[in-house]
């Protein structure tokens, strides 16, 4: 038998706090950051009927943390009657994004065709960036059920990303990075996100310069953004699991460091 | 010949796509909308291809010698199962291959990206000493961004956010302009050596 060591107790403590605070139905009092703030002024700013891209960029690993920031985004997007057209660059993110957008069109009684579309994936990201600045419709010659073009009434007269009021993308990576460069850098259209939490760091220069026009990022992003439209969500219900592991951690790096000085102060070492 | 041919094909390549990129002219645009549209994506077939043949060989090797053979069989039959469900039944809404996807991808792969936390929290209490002042600031830095992204009412907005805040506008920003700055000039120097033929590495072999 495994005798455990102290690896073992500090998986097993993650566990638990894990388990136990996701049992607790736990509604945090946030107040939103000015990230979060920023993004939803800007949706909301948009005049109802606003055309807008959303793609979906990101892997399936990610889901627990970018399901949220979707469905917050996609909510107020349908609320404020924005017109939505869906794509996603990475192979992971087609069904998930299809399957996003009919749930939260269901729910605001929104006509796929009319309101939103959904265009599927494109392989090979940075030229299907380039050739939507050409043309959206070269680029996805049918949507990701296969109907045509002249099928789908929102996408008259949709030559390319001139017609759009902006790009949001949702993702897990460096996408924002080829939507900032290619897309806003060649072509101006109006690039914001909604991004994991460990990739905010990295696009803070483009939403500082401005090349970005808004970011929102991880758990609390999507619980901030949940709290703005003022429709709770899994950001909200997740918090307290985030706090508690985060606070479990914070524990753990101090009690390690309680023991190093202790052991070094007897000459031990580490 | 061997090598000056493909140097001549990349560096002409190379100024034609510059050209195209920067160019609004109507033919020009044209043009790039083709290679855009058509050209990347015949490229991108057969590097799918490449890469599946390979990941087939590979495992099928590794199988003959009895390497980890069970993991290589689910790998090889998961790699056949995906593209039959999909071109018997499609990809959409209820298809088999969208019920394998979420009910198999999905959280799998969820599983494997959550064990993350694990190694954090093992990693954190090992590894995470303040042994000299550098470590001891990397400590502090990422305490304060570990509790920005936590909900403990008040404290938090009145003091964590602000000082989190201001390592991320100041410190953490201007070392990401730098490497990204580096890395678009890095980028630029290799571009034009390839282009102009001073960089000959991709081709292989001996200089």
């Amino acid at each position: 038998m495994i005798k455990p060591s102290g690896r073992h107790l500090c998986f097993l403590g993650l566990a638990v706090v894990v388990v136990v605070t996701m049992l607790v139905d736990y509604r945090p009092e946030l107040t939103p950051s000015d990230d979060t703030r920023g993004m939803f002024a800007y949706i909301d700013s948009l005049p109802p009927g606003s055309l807008l891209l959303v793609s979906f960029d990101h892997e399936a690993s990610s889901l627990p943390e970018i399901r949220p920031l979707a469905l917050a985004f996609l909510r107020h997007a349908f609320a404020r009657n924005h017109r939505l057209i869906g794509i996603a660059l990475l192979a992971e993110g087609t069904g998930i994004g299809y399957g996003l957008m009919n749930q939260v069109a269901k729910e605001y009684g929104i006509e796929y065709g009319r309101d939103y579309v959904y265009l599927g994936f494109k392989p090979q990201y940075v030229a299907a960036i380039l050739s939507m600045g050409e043309s959206i419709r070269q680029t996805f010659p049918e949507d990701y059920t296969g109907r045509v073009w002249e099928s789908l009434p929102m996408l008259d007269g949709i030559r390319n990303y001139g017609d759009l009021a902006g790009v949001i993308s949702i993702t897990d990576g460096s996408m924002v990075m080829h939507w900032v460069e290619y897309g806003n850098g060649r072509y101006g259209v109006k690039v914001a996100a909604f991004v994991a939490a460990a990739m905010m760091t990295t696009y803070d220069p483009y939403l500082g310069s401005g090349q970005m026009r808004a970011m929102v990022g991880g758990l609390r992003g999507a619980a901030e953004y949940e709290l703005l439209i003022g429709r709770g969500g899994s950001g909200a219900r997740s918090m307290l699991a985030q706090t508690s592991m985060h606070l479990y951690v914070l524990l753990l790096i101090i009690i390690g460091n309680v023991v190093y000085f202790r052991n070094r102060r007897a000459g031990g070492g580490t | 010949m061997r090598r000056r041919l493909p140097q001549i094909v990349c560096g002409l390549f190379g100024i034609l796509l510059l050209a195209l990129y920067f160019s609004s002219h109507p033919i020009a645009r044209s043009i790039n909308l083709l290679v855009l549209v058509e050209y990347y994506q015949i490229i991108f077939a057969f590097t799918l291809l490449l890469g599946v043949v390979s990941f087939v060989r590979v495992n099928l090797k590794a199988i003959e010698r009895r390497e980890d053979r069970p993991y290589r069989v689910v790998a090889l039959l998961g790699l056949v199962a995906m593209p039959v469900l999909a071109v018997i039944w499609g990809i959409k809404g209820d298809s088999p291959f969208m019920w394998v996807f979420d009910n198999v991808q999905v959280p799998m792969q969820s599983t494997v990206f959550a064990l993350l936390a694990f190694f954090v929290a093992s990693a954190s209490y090992r590894g995470f000493r303040a042994r000299s002042v550098a470590a001891a600031v990397l400590l502090v830095s990422a305490l304060l961004a570990l509790l920005s992204r936590s909900d403990l009412g008040g404290l938090i907005a009145g003091y964590v956010s602000p000082l989190a805040e201001w390592l991320r506008d100041y410190p953490s920003m201007s070392a990401r302009r730098a490497i990204l700055i580096g890395i678009g000039l890095g980028s630029l120097t290799t571009s034009i050596r390839v282009i102009l033929g001073i960089e000959r590495t991709w081709l292989g072999g001996k200089k």
